[in-house]
């Protein structure tokens, strides 16, 4: 075969993006421990879809809102060497500022890349200007592409906010009202939405309106046994 | 003083796609297959590949049929030398008919295969099931919509040489002295994987063309892919730099040699790039062939 002609292979890059609600009502009835073991449990199974996906470079981030929005893991790290590192809740909820964190990183994503993944993890309302955070990352090429879920943690989960994140009507926000719904939905952002964003198939312009890639269905919503297992 | 045009090429199976038990959805054609021309066309097309694409494996082979024949008949050679005049009327073949020929022959072939293998129950259960609950609604209004794919040509005539694409995918021209540029603008909307398509409404539209005059300076080499290949690459410098490195190779080894060795170099480029399908066309200008730097 001989020495092939072209520069150097890349496989394309993926950037996978938590973005967590960690204001003051996440720390009642252990919402944030069970939010830190739905991820760090999700992280194994995120492993094996990477394993079957060899092409597909995934990156993982997290960012954390409350009074402010910070990096809660800035550096861009394989899926491989992923590790999950607790968040703590107090505070309000300023999702706007988590929102442009974000878009400021979608600006520099590169063109050959997989289109991301943005996962948005409330369980409240928004206190700072969430309208200008989403405008903003929507703004940028990459967020109108980007695959966004947006999972609404117990009753007081504001969820027009989240499907105006969304910004897909054939896509809800998921429903978490339970730790072990949370960790199904966690799980399945992590296996099944990632595998299919790791396809390279392509979708007609005409069709794609707004993200290509196909998400499959989530897991059904819980049938609750009682009142007590209810956030 | 005509330039002699020779043509080879190879299409792969992409590595996601052998893993996933998923055909080839790329094609390629040219003629002539073995003599050189002019005329030569080249074409090669990409299959969407998408839980609604499920037929773009079809799409993708009517479209470089489409583009062999309708080129060839579109542009049939006048019986003398052509003048400045004749060039200009070429010209507005290329940018106001051609896109629309090759766009109804396309979906007529694609229409009687559909009249004749009406979609399975089973085809569309699987589309069900790895796409939006609005994809049956969409494909009884537009049974195109599974066979979709792009199309990228080119015809060399002694005259002149014309592009055609629509959809992703790239063209590259090689210079005599290895500089790599493209032919056509870019599509900005191209972006994350969607594509101008064949399948959809006016896709006549949204054809790029481009037309050269062929002069004592021609290109030593016209490359076609599918857009597999330039993802596959770590950025543009490292994707254009096949440009120059083939023209190298074809100097130093000769067509027949690249032309084995390019299964393997696609597969490669698939299995550490972007495991998509890989389709390459490359036209050579054999005097060219015959120089090199010094």
């Amino acid at each position: 075969m001989g020495i092939r002609p072209g520069g150097e292979l890349a496989t394309r890059p993926l950037h996978f993006i938590w973005i967590a609600d960690c204001s003051g009502s996440m720390e009642t009835d252990g919402k944030i421990q069970a939010l830190n073991t739905a991820i760090r449990e999700a992280i194994p199974h995120m492993q094996k879809v990477t394993d079957e996906n060899p092409n597909a470079d995934v990156m993982v981030r997290a960012v954390k809102f409350s009074n402010g929005a910070q990096w809660h893991i800035s550096q861009t790290t394989k899926v491989a060497d992923f590790k999950w590192a607790d968040l703590t809740a107090g505070g309000v909820t300023d999702m706007g500022k988590a929102l442009r964190m974000v878009a400021e990183q979608l600006k520099v994503l590169p063109e050959r890349g997989l289109p991301p993944v943005l996962v948005l993890i409330s369980d409240g309302q928004p206190t700072d200007d969430f309208d200008g955070g989403l405008k903003e990352i929507l703004d940028q090429p990459w967020g109108k592409k980007a695959v966004r879920i947006a999972i609404a943690i117990g009753e007081d989960a504001d969820l027009d906010v989240l499907q105006k994140f969304i910004n897909n009507p054939e896509i809800k926000p998921l429903r978490a009202n339970t730790p072990e719904a949370l960790v199904r939905y966690i799980k399945w952002v992590s296996t099944a939405v990632l595998k299919s964003a790791s396809s390279p198939a392509s979708q007609s312009k005409q069709v794609a309106a707004g993200i290509n890639v196909p998400i499959p269905a989530p897991p059904p919503e819980e049938v609750l046994d009682s009142a007590d297992d209810v956030w | 003083m005509g330039h002699q045009w020779q043509a080879i090429g190879k299409t792969v199976c992409g590595a996601a796609h052998k893993r996933a038990g998923l055909t080839n959805q790329d094609s390629i054609t040219w003629y002539p297959i073995l003599e050189p021309g002019p005329p030569l066309v080249m074409a090669i097309s990409d299959g969407h590949g998408s839980a609604k694409s499920f037929r773009s494996h079809w799409g993708s082979a009517f479209a470089v049929e489409t583009a062999r024949e309708v080129i060839r008949e579109v542009f049939k050679p006048p019986p003398t030398l052509i003048s400045r005049t004749d060039l200009s009327n070429v010209k507005r073949l290329l940018e106001e008919r051609l896109p629309g020929e090759l766009v109804r022959n396309w979906a007529a072939r694609v229409s009687a295969h559909f009249e004749h293998y009406p979609f399975t129950h089973a085809e569309l259960e699987k589309m069900a099931s790895g796409d939006s609950a609005g994809s049956l609604e969409s494909l009884e209004e537009n049974p195109l919509l599974a066979y979709g794919a792009t199309l990228i040509t080119i015809l060399v005539t002694q005259d002149y040489i014309a592009y055609a694409q629509l959809g992703d995918g790239d063209i590259l021209i090689v210079s005599d002295t290895g500089g790599v540029s493209r032919p056509l603008p870019d599509d900005e909307r191209l972006f994350a994987n969607e594509t101008t398509s064949l399948c959809i409404k006016d896709a006549w539209s949204d054809f790029r063309t481009g037309f050269q005059v062929l002069t004592n300076s021609p290109p030593a080499l016209m490359l076609v892919s599918t857009d597999g290949y330039s993802n596959s690459f770590l950025d543009e410098t490292n994707f254009l730099k096949v440009g120059s490195d083939l023209l190298e190779m074809l100097r130093a080894e000769g067509l027949q040699k690249i032309s084995a060795s390019l299964y393997g170099w696609l597969d490669q480029a698939s299995q550490e790039g972007s495991g998509d399908d890989i389709t390459l066309g490359i036209i050579c200008c054999m005097d060219a062939l015959q120089g090199g730097a010094e």
